[in-house]
């Protein structure tokens, strides 16, 4: 059978075994981006919503945490370490790029390691790495953070603004906006993470959960074992990468590093312990506390609606600036500047994935 | 941001192994996967190996990769390289 022929298969399987009005939430950017590129919702039964979550760390990011990155790349002698997706996210009056074009230095790295070596190779510069993402993300940057301990390098520091995942779900189904019938769990977070973080979703809510990979045939089948649940459980189709306990080393790096700490999200505002900041042993790589400064209130760009997306509230074709005054190249908002944002994935893959 | 890719460990050398896939060799940091060894397939995020896959699964996935183009040139643009 070829792949094409067994995505078929299960999307006809799909359509013969789902009950109608089954609406499925995935919290995951690269689960957004995989089910708008391969274009899945067309072979999804009819009725069958997939909304998007606040899952695209970049897109959660609370426009104040912004500011603050921007303020800290302004600083005479700081080079500001960055993955990719932040630097062309709008934060109240600038963005990173333009930050950078006007002469701040911006360097926008693979790993966190990366930085860590240039902290090593310039050691008049003060390195400061933006940390931003979830438990996928967080112990690359406790490991890096160690790794320039042991180093002595004195100057590297590290903004944390890492989030953790269980937490919103929680949120958002308190909020009850959104009739939510399962979840699409996200696949690289709970590599790290395992799958008990996600129990109470099924025993407090209700709510069922599939871990799934992020091929195709990954997101179909995770959306069968939804349909196919007598019961509500949190299951992981993602077997070849994902073990119930998790990645007990990084958690432990994570533990040794980091402590919980209330997080602003955008869309949902401060949901306290669901940040990740560093342990007061840490203090001195704390970019935050190395480098006060003081930040203007924040802007948000009028009639943005990204925070609704991030809640599966609102559609992104729904929003009026969609791809008329918001676009991948012009965006406003954050969901349509980070490729794996609903908005953005919405736009490159239109007319394939709606 | 959260994406990772399953790569091949081919050599390692203390913490750091050389990875490979798709004709692409890189290194990554074998810190928080210590019990992973050369022929291993490990899921590769930000620099740093994150799981060891089952082997079998992970061929299959690369062959299926392969099949639907996952690895196109088109996607190399910055905003996709974000760990």
């Amino acid at each position: 059978m070829t792949p094409a022929d067994e995505l078929l298969r299960l999307a006809a399987d799909l359509r013969a075994e789902a009950r109608p009005g089954l609406t499925f939430m995935e919290v995951c950017g690269t689960h957004t981006m995989s089910i708008a590129r391969y274009g899945l919702r067309e072979l999804l039964p009819a009725g069958m919503r997939l909304v998007s979550g606040p899952g695209c760390p970049v897109c959660v990011t609370a426009m104040a945490d912004l500011d603050r990155v921007v303020e800290l790349a302004r600083l005479p002698g700081v080079t500001l370490a960055t993955f990719g997706d932040l630097i062309r996210v709008p934060a109240s009056r600038t963005t990173l790029a333009a930050e950078r074009a006007g002469g701040a230095d911006v360097r926008v790295v693979y790993s966190p390691r990366d930085a860590v070596q240039i902290a090593a190779d310039e050691p008049d510069r003060q390195v400061v790495f933006a940390g931003i993402g979830f438990e996928t993300t967080a112990p690359t940057i406790a490991a890096s953070l160690l790794e320039a301990r042991a180093r002595d390098l004195t100057n590297f520091s590290v903004l944390s603004m890492h989030k953790t995942m269980p937490l919103p779900l929680k949120a958002l189904l308190e909020l009850g906006e959104t009739p939510i019938s399962g979840f699409l769990l996200p696949g690289h977070v709970s590599v790290i993470t395992g799958t008990a973080c996600y129990e109470f979703l099924a025993r407090d809510y209700g709510v069922a959960g599939v871990v799934a990979g992020f091929e195709p045939h990954d997101i179909l089948r995770a959306l069968l074992r939804l349909v196919r649940q007598a019961a509500p459980a949190i299951e992981i189709e993602y077997g070849r990468a994902v073990r119930p306990e998790g990645n007990v080393v990084a958690q432990r790096l994570l533990e040794q590093v980091f402590e919980p700490s209330d997080a602003d999200w955008r869309g949902l505002g401060v949901i306290p312990g669901s940040g990740l900041a560093l342990r007061p042993e840490y203090a001195d790589a704390d970019a935050a506390l190395r480098f006060p400064v003081r930040l203007e209130p924040p802007l948000e760009p009028a009639d943005c609606r990204c925070g609704e997306v991030l809640r599966g509230v609102t559609d992104p074709a729904d929003c009026a600036l969609f791809g008329v005054r918001c676009t991948p190249e012009d965006p406003v908002g954050a969901c349509m500047v980070s490729s794996e944002g609903a908005c953005a994935a919405r736009y490159r893959y239109r007319g394939l994935d709606d | 941001m959260c994406l990772a890719l399953p790569m091949r460990i081919t050599a390692v050398d203390g913490v750091l192994a050389t990875i490979a896939s798709a004709g692409l060799e890189q290194r990554a940091s074998l810190m928080l996967v210590p019990d992973a060894r050369v022929g291993d397939y490990v899921l590769v995020h930000a620099g740093f190996a994150i799981s060891v896959l089952d082997e079998a699964e992970a061929g299959e996935t690369l062959d299926l990769l392969r099949e639907i183009g996952a690895f196109a040139p088109d996607d190399g643009d910055e905003a996709d390289d974000a760990g």
